[in-house]
């Protein structure tokens, strides 16, 4: 199981693990490690644990939480990362979270001269190869924190049925005249995509940005009434 | 037939969640039916400096020869030489400011780029940025990657499974701006009303699962900014770890280059 190891001035005071899906790190006597330091926020930083990822969420907090010396909102912690909230470190420890996602980019110093590779060759090698898909395993799926969404068709082309919104984005109404349900971290949006009318949310119609679902919002996509709600 | 009546082009690039600058670039020309995105690497804000000049180059010297006019189709070959000089151009530029300038010392860039000629696009790449299509709601990949995780696939090093979890997935073995000479992989394809095509860094392909890429082509083909805004979202919703940058093409008509009585005469009764 990942930890946190709590130091200040290069002494440990603590160990504490990951046992908490939110873990919380502040100056409040809530939180999971709590640190009396003026230069820390009250609810400072959490450390959401989806999976084998840890992510490392800055609550706004007054002074920020820098990662290895760099500030950050939010990011997937790796292992052996160090984490500065105020005055402390804590140093975060998973065997699951080895940095196996080395996302600088770097070119390849060859082995033989690739760049001599002729132009025939190039020709050659360019499309009957195989392609390979690269997202990295744990950013296959939208990691949320939530329970799974669903609509409910009221009148429509859907009335009566139920379509669960799994995946990351749920196509709504038809040619000429639709939207877009999609699931985030922070929840479901529907944005509208094509037609003259704009997707209507209890009564209302949503423009053109993408607008957070409630449950139990009334939709109307098209000539479709829904309802959204949470399972 | 005008090229921009006959495609719908929009791009969008991001820092994403991790970065805190961008080191891609894209430059999307309606007129010339030319789109070009870069993705650059090497020192501090350099990869910048060689992404940009990338684009820059290969937009204005294909540009200045469509100006000049370069001719009726020479049969297929007239487009592949276009790109692979313009390519060859911003190698040889990139390399040579960053072997005179020590703050840009081994900077380079990846490119790809799509050229929209007489219902042709005509396909170059250098590098790891993609291109995919979306034909009757199937997403497929026509660049292959130039990198060390595509190698170890293809020399059956390690599956295509295990792509997904190597420490290998940055590690391009081409790129602009390395060496003197580049090598660069042209290929053709015929387009057709309907298509949607996509090129992106692999800030998006590293982030977002292809099947995901897929649904959100087929989810939003009636509104290609949106599509392109959301996919960067779904990147930086799986993490953002890397610049995100996006362009898709949808062409709406065919946009054959001869628009004359008798072509038209002809093709009508062909």
């Amino acid at each position: 199981m990942a930890k946190l190891v709590l130091s200040l001035n290069g002494s440990v005071i603590g160990n504490y693990f990951l046992e908490k899906e939110r873990f919380s790190i502040g100056r409040k006597p809530t939180c999971d490690i709590q640190i009396n330091d003026q230069g820390v926020s009250k609810e400072h930083v959490v450390i959401l644990t989806v999976g084998n990822d840890q992510i490392l969420e800055d609550l706004g907090s007054t002074n920020g939480t820098q990662v290895n010396g760099q500030d950050t909102k939010r990011q997937i912690l790796q292992n052996g990362d160090v984490i500065e909230v105020g005055r402390y470190r804590v140093k975060f420890v998973s065997q699951k979270a080895m940095p196996d996602m080395d996302f600088d980019k770097t070119l390849m110093i060859p082995a033989f001269d690739r760049t001599k590779l002729r132009q025939e060759e190039a020709d050659k090698r360019g499309p009957d190869t195989e392609s390979i898909s690269t997202a990295v395993a744990n950013a296959r799926n939208v990691k949320t924190i939530f329970p799974l969404g669903a609509v409910h068709g009221i009148s429509g082309e859907l009335a009566g049925q139920e379509i669960e919104l799994v995946r990351a984005i749920t196509a709504l109404g038809k040619p000429g005249s639709s939207a877009i349900i999609s699931r985030r971290p922070a929840g479901y949006f529907i944005t509208h995509v094509a037609g003259k009318k704009h997707p209507i949310v209890n009564g209302k119609s949503i423009g053109d940005s993408p607008f957070p679902l409630d449950n139990l919002d009334q939709l109307e996509v098209g000539l479709d009434k829904l309802q959204f709600y949470l399972k | 037939m005008k090229l921009k009546h006959a495609l719908t082009i929009a791009s969008a690039t991001d820092a994403g969640l991790v970065r805190n600058f961008n080191e891609d670039s894209v430059t999307a020309d309606e007129d010339s039916g030319l789109v070009v995105l870069a993705d650059g690497m090497g020192g501090y804000k350099a990869g910048d400096v060689a992404s940009g000049m990338a684009t820059m180059i290969i937009g204005n010297e294909l540009k200045e020869k469509f100006a000049k006019g370069v001719g009726k189709s020479n049969g297929v070959d007239l487009e592949t030489e276009l790109l692979r000089d313009a390519v060859s151009r911003a190698n040889q530029a990139i390399y040579h400011a960053a072997h005179n300038k020590t703050q840009f010392q081994g900077m380079g860039t990846t490119v790809v780029i799509t050229l929209f000629r007489d219902n042709i696009v005509t396909i170059a790449h250098v590098g790891d940025s993609r291109l995919y299509r979306l034909r009757n709601d199937k997403l497929e990949q026509l660049t292959v990657d130039h990198s060390l995780l595509q190698e170890q696939v293809q020399l059956g090093l390690i599956s295509t499974e295990d792509a997904r979890v190597s420490h290998n997935r940055n590690l391009v073995t081409r790129a602009l701006g390395v060496n003197q000479t580049i090598a660069v992989d042209v290929r053709q394809e015929r387009s057709q009303p309907g298509d949607i095509y996509l090129l992106c860094s692999d800030g998006l392909n590293d982030m977002v699962d292809d099947a995901d890429i897929e649904l959100a082509m087929v989810s939003i083909k009636e509104n290609i900014p949106l599509l392109v805004q959301q996919l960067v979202l779904m990147a930086n919703d799986n993490g953002g770890h890397d610049n995100i940058s996006v362009a898709a093409i949808k062409v709406e008509k065919p946009f054959p280059l001869r628009t004359g009585f008798f072509s038209r005469w002809f093709s009508a009764h062909a």
